[in-house]
């Protein structure tokens, strides 16, 4: 199936490929060979795609194990936010990381999944997941607050890693 | 009873039978379009409308029903309102003198298994489908748009240039039969005599303008999808749409049927008769056989829309003039020296 | 004028000057966290060194005085050696929280760190850690691991402000700076502090964490707090005052603001209670109506003649609408009621920038008409006429002073048509018959004359119903520019406000006086032709830092 094939011109062909019907069978045979190959499809809602680390899915929140969010609110991802997807408000808190945010919303109407959020977070704490499925019936519900966002680290343990290696 | 009311009857039975066989043909088709273009491309087709999909084809039906008609405003309303209907009514009538099986002798009167035993009958397909032109040819010019235009120029085109092949090729088979009735074609091509076998450069010709004239990829160059968004129905929507939609692959059952007819030996066993069956059962496998070779001739049709990529406009007119109509002639100078020899 | 040669380019410059202030004359920037122009020269952060020809070493550009002939390189390589150097000490011990630090955006440390930075540290050792988090006074919170000890709070506390509050203690990397034990930075100046920390060791506790700075707008406007009329940027998001900070201005407050001025000047534009919608008292209730039914239901007016109605202009409204308050009550009624209050507090003016007039316009309303000499009643006699029941109606300006002024307040009731022009709900608009909403100072274009006699500009920062903010030409941010009403920070909360002038003019149709002002500043040209005080001035004139139209300017 790979390779470039050089490009012929008509005095470059044989008498056999001239009178074109070969070459018809040749295609035909090959096609023939083909519905007897297994499919590829996915039956979506009953067979669900394992996407792999490097898959951008929905971008979420880093929740570390003691429930605490590892976001400090600095809005970077905000601002490099191409779209203007993601809202950060911040507020101030007596742990030692003083900054949270308050608010963290991500309008996944807006969201392109291009990942530059994830780049930009000094922290780690905004990755892309590999949820696909986003559905939503209104305006309204199209705003991930907090409560959406924030996933236990355990879930994003494969994507971290695949940052990790590669992107430094 | 008398004969006059038999004969009705016995028409009135076959029309609706052959009919609704069309039909649910058709609509089985689409199935098996979708189905075989999804093994090739190694996927599943539709599978979720009744088991394995087979509810898909009246889930479509509905889905067409149910659409807004939309005619354009600067359509020319009557032409474009009979345009589908002119092909439909094409794709229906030619099937009355395609012989589906032998004769049978019921009641004590014998009744040929085909709408109408015409002696002219393959001049009436020829005519026929040289109506079904002016179908597509209406809807283009009507819809008022320069796609469907040009997509109706294309197939009259087309039409024109396949069609002198096709008669080449038909003349050659009529040297054979020595008529013009479907029957007798068929019953001369007893045993192996098959038209195909004795004149394979004329099968090819014919096979090749059968798919042109169906507007069956590589030639549905009238549709062409893109560079003539639909061609000459991109105007035609719900039930319109679908009346050319029921003729096209109405059309493609014919052009199996006549295929088979012509040249395959039609509704022939080979040596049926010398295996000593009852009288019913070799009909009955007559009867089989001429589906069972109209059957493969359709996947054929499929499985070479979804292989072959469509010709250039240019190649096909090449095709048509330089290749396809030498080639008949040839066939049918070696059709001549056949039979001459085989007298 | 004698000349020094500054990277190949000879440069005038006035004797006793220092490179870096010669050098930025010239429009060279040499790089600086401890120098600032304002105070006294300290030469500890040693990132302004430059090359001076027959010195050996590299010299220190803010204490260096400038001579004849000199030959300075601020950019040959030893230069900026040293500066990467310089900056690679500084940044040793300064921590990586950015992230976290409200600076960032605005930080001398983090703009040098890209321009002049290698942008690598040789460091391997443990950062040291020192106290963060420490309130220094109720305004100002510390953070001693971000601190460079520049000393710049220090000597403002000592040579602006005029107190001793801060000070630095213990040596080498230990260093770092606190109050005296017990005392708190507590002086009325003492937000100028983050304002001049070159990072984010000194933030303001009040904006703390509120936004980044590159979220919000600004705009180059005047605080309303006093007399005085600092120059200000007001920074704005989701059309909301986070903060304001002082803008330089040599002639009225130099580099500096008060608290006060910062931290209260915007609250009551943010607040809950602001006027939205005219409304006209019916059956007892203030019902909201649409300004024309509004404009209609104050025609009753017409029934007063000017034996029986009073007019209170306002030193917080711009010269504009206190000019146009003037023409309606001249050309309608034929003045003879009409005056202002007062906003001076006895004793509570300093040396520095607070004045004891707590209004910003009480000149500038002077000169539009109010209390001018042919009124026969002063402020007092207006309350006098009201307590004596020949005055029966009553016309106020927006004034934030007068809800507070209890004999008013008291006399309301015996009123028989009140309309009040308010920003705010407040006890006059309880007893009023009509209110306006009347945009803030923060809402509108125009002008306030200030205790020198110097016009100045404020203009709009936040958009009410009728402005918007790219086709009125207001400063946007990114959220502004592509927010959009589904979006929730685009889906801003405005008033439904008209600046005052606007509405007197919308009123004087009403009495056949038909005025064709569509804008302040038509509204201005008119009182240039007019008012001799504001002969020959306009917008432009008045540009970014204000026009001097009475008198001298006496010294700050």
């Amino acid at each position: 199936m790979s390779g470039t094939v050089p490009k012929k011109r008509l005095k470059d062909l044989s008498f056999w490929q001239k009178i074109y019907v070969p070459e018809i069978i040749k295609g035909l045979s090959q096609t023939l060979k083909q519905m007897f190959q297994p499919s590829f499809t996915m039956e979506y809602p009953e067979v669900k795609f394992d996407p792999p680390a490097s898959y951008r899915g929905r971008p979420v929140l880093v929740q570390e194990e003691n429930g605490i969010e590892r976001c400090v609110a600095c809005g970077l991802c905000s601002r490099v936010c191409p779209a203007l997807a993601i809202e950060v408000q911040a507020g101030e808190t007596e742990r030692e990381k003083e900054r949270y945010p308050e608010k963290f919303e991500i309008n996944m109407l807006r969201c392109i999944f291009c990942g530059l959020c994830e780049e930009v977070c000094p922290e780690e704490a905004i990755v892309m997941s590999k949820d696909y499925e986003i559905v939503f019936t209104n305006r309204a519900d199209a705003l991930y607050g907090k409560d959406k966002l924030l996933t236990p680290i355990a879930k994003l343990q494969d994507r971290i890693n695949f940052l990790r290696q590669y992107k430094g | 009873m008398n004969d006059f009311l038999f004969y009705i009857i016995v028409a009135l039975v076959k029309i609706v039978i052959i009919a609704n066989m069309i039909l649910i043909t058709v609509s089985y088709l689409v199935y098996f379009e979708r189905k075989i273009s999804a093994w090739t491309q190694n996927r599943v087709g539709p599978n979720r409308v009744g088991y394995l999909g087979l509810l898909q084809p009246f889930a479509d039906v509905l889905k067409l029903l149910l659409k807004e008609d939309i005619v354009p405003k600067v359509a020319n309303k009557f032409i474009h309102s009979m345009a589908p209907f002119i092909a439909l009514f094409v794709a229906f009538t030619t099937y009355a003198v395609i012989p589906f099986g032998p004769s049978i002798t019921l009641w004590g009167k014998e009744i040929p298994l085909m709408m109408a035993d015409v002696n002219i009958g393959i001049l009436y397909v020829l005519a026929l489908t040289s109506i079904g032109v002016y179908a597509i040819t209406f809807a283009g010019w009507s819809s008022g748009s320069k796609y469907s235009l040009l997509g109706g120029i294309r197939s009259s085109a087309q039409m024109i240039s396949y069609e002198i092949s096709m008669g080449f090729s038909i003349a050659g088979v009529l040297i054979f039969s020595q008529s013009l009735r479907p029957m007798e074609i068929v019953i001369a091509q007893h045993g192996w005599m098959w038209n195909a076998v004795l004149q394979p450069v004329g099968f090819l010709t014919f096979v090749v303008a059968a798919f042109a004239e169906t507007n069956r990829l590589p030639f549905d160059l009238p549709e062409a999808e893109p560079e003539l968004v639909g061609g000459y129905h991109t105007e035609y929507s719900s039930m319109k749409f679908a009346a050319f939609f029921l003729a096209e692959y109405a059309n493609m059952i014919i052009g199996s049927a006549m295929i088979v007819t012509l040249y395959l030996g039609g509704w022939q066993f080979p040596y049926v008769e010398t295996f000593g069956f009852s009288p019913a059962v070799t009909i009955g496998l007559q009867v089989g056989a001429f589906f069972v070779k109209m059957g493969a001739l359709l996947f054929f049709f499929i499985w070479v829309r979804w292989s072959i990529p469509r010709f250039r406009y240019d190649q096909l007119m090449n095709i048509g003039w330089k290749v396809m109509f030498p080639l008949s002639l040839l066939n049918l100078i070696w059709a001549a020296i056949l039979a001459m020899i085989m007298k | 004028m004698p000349k020094f040669t500054l990277n190949g380019k000879e440069v005038q410059f006035t004797e006793g000057q220092t490179i870096i202030q010669a050098a930025a004359n010239a429009g060279v920037d040499i790089p600086h966290f401890c120098w600032h122009p304002s105070l006294s020269v300290s030469g500890n952060c040693r990132v302004c060194m430059v090359e001076v020809e027959r010195i050996p070493k590299l010299v220190i550009a803010c204490s260096t005085i400038a001579a004849e002939g000199m030959v300075v390189n601020t950019r040959s390589e030893k230069t900026l050696a040293a500066r990467n150097a310089v900056m690679e000490f500084l940044l040793i011990n300064h921590p990586l929280d950015c992230p976290i630090c409200d600076e960032a955006g605005e930080c001398k440390l983090q703009d040098y760190a890209y321009k002049y930075s290698a942008g690598e540290s040789r460091f391997t050792e443990e950062k040291n850690n020192k106290k963060k988090r420490v309130a220094l006074g109720p305004a100002v919170m510390f953070d001693g691991e971000r601190c460079i000890s520049c000393s710049r709070c220090i000597r403002f506390c000592d040579e602006i402000a005029g107190k001793n509050q801060l000070t630095l203690v213990k040596r080498g990397d230990r260093v770092t700076i606190t109050t005296f034990p017990g005392k708190e930075l507590d002086n009325p100046y003492s937000l100028n502090v983050t304002d001049i920390c070159p990072v984010g060791a000194l933030t303001n506790r009040d904006f703390r964490f509120n936004s980044r700075v590159w979220d919000m707008s600004s705009t180059k406007t005047i605080c309303s707090g006093c007399s005085r009329g600092c120059n200000t940027d007001v920074w704005v998001r989701s059309n909301e005052i986070l903060r304001i900070t002082p803008r330089s201005n040599p002639d009225v407050n130099n580099f500096w603001m008060c608290d006060e001025g910062r931290l209260k000047t915007f609250r009551n534009v943010n607040a809950e209670d602001r006027v939205s919608g005219p409304q006209v008292r019916r059956e007892g209730k203030l019902q909201k109506v649409t300004w024309d039914e509004a404009y209609s239901a104050a025609g009753e007016l017409k029934s007063y003649t000017k034996e029986d109605i009073a007019f209170i202009g306002s030193p917080e409204a711009t010269v504009e609408d206190n000019y146009l308050l003037v023409k309606f009550a001249k050309s309608v009624f034929g003045i003879k009621h009409l005056s202002m209050l007062d906003h001076s507090v006895t004793g509570s003016g300093d040396e520095i920038l607070i004045r004891e007039d707590k209004s910003p316009n009480a000149v500038g309303a002077k000169m539009a008409g109010i209390a001018s000499e042919n009124d026969e009643l002063d402020f007092a006699g207006i309350l006098n006429g009201i307590k004596n029941g020949k005055i029966r109606a009553l016309y106020i300006l927006e004034d934030s002073k007068l809800s507070e002024y209890p004999q008013l307040i008291e006399l309301l009731s015996k009123l028989d048509f009140l309309v009040v022009h308010a920003v705010n709900y407040s006890p006059l608009t309880k007893y009023a018959n009509i209110v306006f909403p009347a945009a803030s100072y923060t809402e509108k274009n125009g002008v306030w004359v200030n205790f020198q006699g110097r016009a100045q500009r404020i203009r709009p920062a936040i958009t009410t119903h009728e402005t918007d903010r790219s086709i009125d030409g207001m400063s946007m941010s990114r959220l502004d520019k592509f927010g959009t009403k589904f979006d929730s920070w685009g889906n801003v909360n405005k008033v439904e406000a008209r600046p005052s002038w606007k509405i007197i003019a919308g009123l004087m149709t009403i009495f056949g006086h038909k005025q064709k002002f569509s804008m302040a500043e038509e509204v201005f040209r008119e009182m240039s032709d007019i008012i001799p005080a504001f002969k020959g001035e306009n917008y432009d004139k008045i540009g970014e830092s204000g026009a001097f139209i009475a008198g001298k300017p006496t010294a700050i």
